[in-house]
């Protein structure tokens, strides 16, 4: 069976012209025109990849992905009509895992959930649990513990952690994580790692405002503090 | 802006210059206090001069009239001792007196101290013919002194009585007034020139600010205002200069806004036509020759289209002040590198780097700095038969990226007008600037390379071929600059942190 992807938007045209242009890609593609209707969906049968346009009448693009993250860690792919800070990382901040801004090519929007999905079926690169002062990583068990109790991350939150505690101490530069974590290259979006490390704190650290395990380097990168 | 009334600006600029104006203040209030001074004291002077010796004068000849009579009555006794009488005459202020008792013969002076040489011939003349019982009286200078002489002949007798005052105390008196009066003047235009001084700096201080206001706000801070004034006067011209202000940001604004938002609204079709044609596009062996060679414009035309939406978002946000520039340290042969690679992945165009240029490091905004290279890129394809070499250059304060293309070149009238807005060159300047995809590449590039405090134009080649050869002039940071950047990106952060918290 494909893999089955839900797009929300509420402009038919646009709905319908991509709906074609995934199909043509391979995918199988359920629509959605608001983010109630597409609530409904979800949870009646869960996609693989939710693709979310911001500005929706109702629930906006926001609000939907915050629900769907309440109980789904499913590959969320904004799309927005503006590339400006405050929209992208507001939709990051609400739970995407990567976002588009119009008008995309189909074949670039097929290629990030290619990227999502890989990363959600493979498993982290290392298989021996990590421990970091009172973090404690499983990338084969795909879990987290934080004094010992389970800390729940997305995919991605998850796979950026896995990263970072490949080489515990050591710095890794946004660019590297972008193409580690998301499969971009040079001229990734900075952005997308900042605001995961930020989301990622919000979990596994006591004092998110103080991190002590995933730290920033100046200048240089994140690294996890052995 | 050409709608702005200009010829209230000229009248402004006529008085522009502060400097002058503050001197002028200071030279009006130094002059005013100087002439005010001079008046008052030449006044007071002349003034204090005449009273007092009128003052002395009449003293004098009261008490001249006083010793007259007692001359006159001895003068009708014949035996009575006429030098012991002139000597117990009492005298006032120095008052030398002298007799003659022979209306006015030579041998006939009788005085304690006294000759008739010390006194004026003029005024012995004039006693003399005179009708008597009334005082002439005569200034004059003898010995560099001033004195006042003062004569009476009495007819009875023919006597004439004369007496000498000397008036040089007065004089001194009134020397050390004068002395007084010019200290006075030179203090009093003193302070008329530290008030002019003062009033000056507090005259021109709202100026000062205005003048810094407005170059705030060419300088691209449209929010600055000047601050409320109590002045009556000053605060219309702060009014109207926070109005004119406020209408110039609003309008500002208003402008950058209808870009964005058409922008905006422009991606949704975009969107669908995008989609749409790359569907098509997927079945181009399908259609028919002619259908085929119509998608292809399509599809050409709905990329430039796209490019144009996205240009113009771009230059909106660059007018709005609100471009979101992500700075991070990059290795610019690096960037350059990976932009050509993007650029055109089968036809290779070779990056050379200077010596001084490796391992440069900017501080940039990396996917800005691709686009200033891929648009430099896409106007050598468009306009100069392709780029022909690229280059790093590089020497202690700056990094030099050098594009050339073999194309006609730009003429020099042109050379600052393709970087304009929808350049349209001159008929000159053959295909450059004029055609297909004349937009906003160059425009964009001009402006991204500004926010990065670098440097952009174009030249003929060096090398006396035909074409151009762009110049993106970048600042090199050194390694102290790298760490200040470093941390301002760390608050950056924080505060983006608690912005969201």
């Amino acid at each position: 069976m494909g893999t089955r992807i839900l797009a929300v938007e509420d402009d038919e045209r646009i709905r319908t012209a991509v709906r074609f242009a995934l199909e043509d890609e391979g995918w199988i593609v359920d629509e959605a025109e608001n983010g109630e209707d597409a609530l409904d969906q979800f949870t009646r049968a869960p996609a693989d990849v939710v693709l979310i346009d911001i500005m929706l009448p109702g629930i906006d693009g926001f609000e939907l992905c915050r629900s769907i993250r309440r109980t789904s860690d499913v590959p969320i792919v904004m799309v927005t009509a503006r590339a400006d800070t405050h929209d992208v990382v507001a939709g990051l901040e609400a739970g995407a895992d990567d976002y588009l801004t119009k008008p995309f090519a189909p074949k670039e929007l097929s290629a990030r959930i290619r990227a999502l999905l890989r990363r959600i079926r493979t498993s982290g690169p290392d298989t021996q649990t990590v421990r970091v002062g009172d973090l404690e990583i499983a990338p084969e068990q795909g879990m987290v513990k934080r004094a010992g109790e389970e800390v729940h991350l997305t995919k991605t939150e998850f796979r950026l952690l896995c990263e970072l505690a490949s080489s515990p101490g050591k710095v890794f530069s946004r660019e590297h994580l972008l193409e580690r974590v998301w499969g971009y290259g040079y001229f990734g979006d900075g952005r997308l790692v900042d605001v995961h490390v930020r989301r990622l704190r919000t979990k596994v650290e006591t004092d998110p405002a103080h991190p002590r395990h995933v730290v920033t380097v100046r200048g240089m990168g994140y690294k996890l503090q052995p | 802006m050409s709608r702005w009334p200009t010829r209230p600006l000229r009248r402004l600029t006529r008085a522009t210059s502060s400097l002058r104006l503050r001197a002028r203040i200071i030279t009006a209030f130094g002059l005013g206090g100087f002439l005010l001074s001079l008046l008052l004291a030449g006044s007071t002077y002349s003034l204090t001069r005449s009273v007092t010796l009128r003052q002395q004068e009449d003293a004098s000849e009261r008490q001249f009239f006083l010793n007259a009579q007692q001359v006159e009555q001895a003068s009708r006794t014949a035996d009575t001792d006429l030098l012991a009488l002139l000597q117990s005459l009492p005298r006032l202020a120095g008052a030398q007196p002298i007799v003659n008792t022979d209306g006015g013969a030579d041998d006939a002076w009788n005085a304690p101290s006294l000759e008739s040489s010390d006194l004026p011939p003029d005024l012995i003349g004039a006693t003399a013919t005179s009708s008597g019982d009334a005082a002439l009286r005569m200034r004059y200078d003898l010995d560099d002194s001033p004195w006042l002489a003062m004569g009476m002949r009495f007819p009875r007798s023919e006597f004439l009585y004369f007496e000498r005052v000397p008036l040089s105390d007065l004089s001194s008196s009134l020397n050390s007034l004068a002395v007084i009066l010019v200290a006075a003047t030179v203090v009093t235009t003193g302070a008329g020139i530290a008030l002019g001084v003062w009033l000056g700096g507090r005259v021109l201080r709202p100026l000062a600010d205005i003048s810094e206001a407005a170059q705030a706000i060419a300088g691209g801070r449209l929010e600055t205002r000047l601050e409320r004034v109590d002045d009556p006067d000053l605060a219309k011209l702060v009014n109207s200069f926070n109005g004119m202000a406020s209408a110039l940001q609003q309008r500002i604004e208003r402008d950058a806004r209808l870009a964005s938002d058409v922008s905006h609204e422009l991606r949704s079709p975009l969107m669908t036509l995008r989609a749409s044609v790359d569907v098509l596009l997927s079945r181009r062996d399908e259609l028919s020759g002619r259908s085929r060679e119509a998608l292809d414009l399509l599809a050409q035309d709905v990329d430039r289209f796209q490019q144009l939406v996205e240009d113009l978002l771009e230059i909106s946000r660059v007018d709005a002040g609100a471009v979101d520039l992500s700075f991070d340290q990059i290795n610019i042969a690096d960037l350059v590198t990976l932009a050509i690679a993007q650029y055109s992945q089968d036809q290779a165009i070779a990056l050379r780097v200077a010596q001084d240029a490796e391992d440069a490091v900017v501080v940039g905004d990396k996917r800005r700095l691709a686009q200033v290279i891929r648009n430099l890129l896409d106007n050598a394809e468009k306009y100069g038969e392709g780029a022909t070499s690229v280059e790093l250059l590089g020497d202690k304060a700056h990094i030099r990226l050098v594009i050339e293309d073999s194309g006609p070149g730009v003429p020099d009238e042109d050379k600052t007008r393709v970087f304009e807005r929808f350049a349209r060159g001159t008929a000159a300047a053959g295909a450059r600037g004029s055609g297909a995809g004349a937009g906003l590449g160059l425009a964009l590039v001009a402006e991204h390379v500004r926010l990065h405090d670098g440097d952009v134009w174009v030249e003929d080649r060096l090398d006396g071929q035909p074409g151009a050869r762009f110049v993106v002039e970048l600042p090199r940071r050194s390694t102290s600059e790298l760490t200040e950047v470093g941390e301002e990106m760390a608050e950056l952060e924080q505060d983006l942190t608690e912005e969201l918290a």
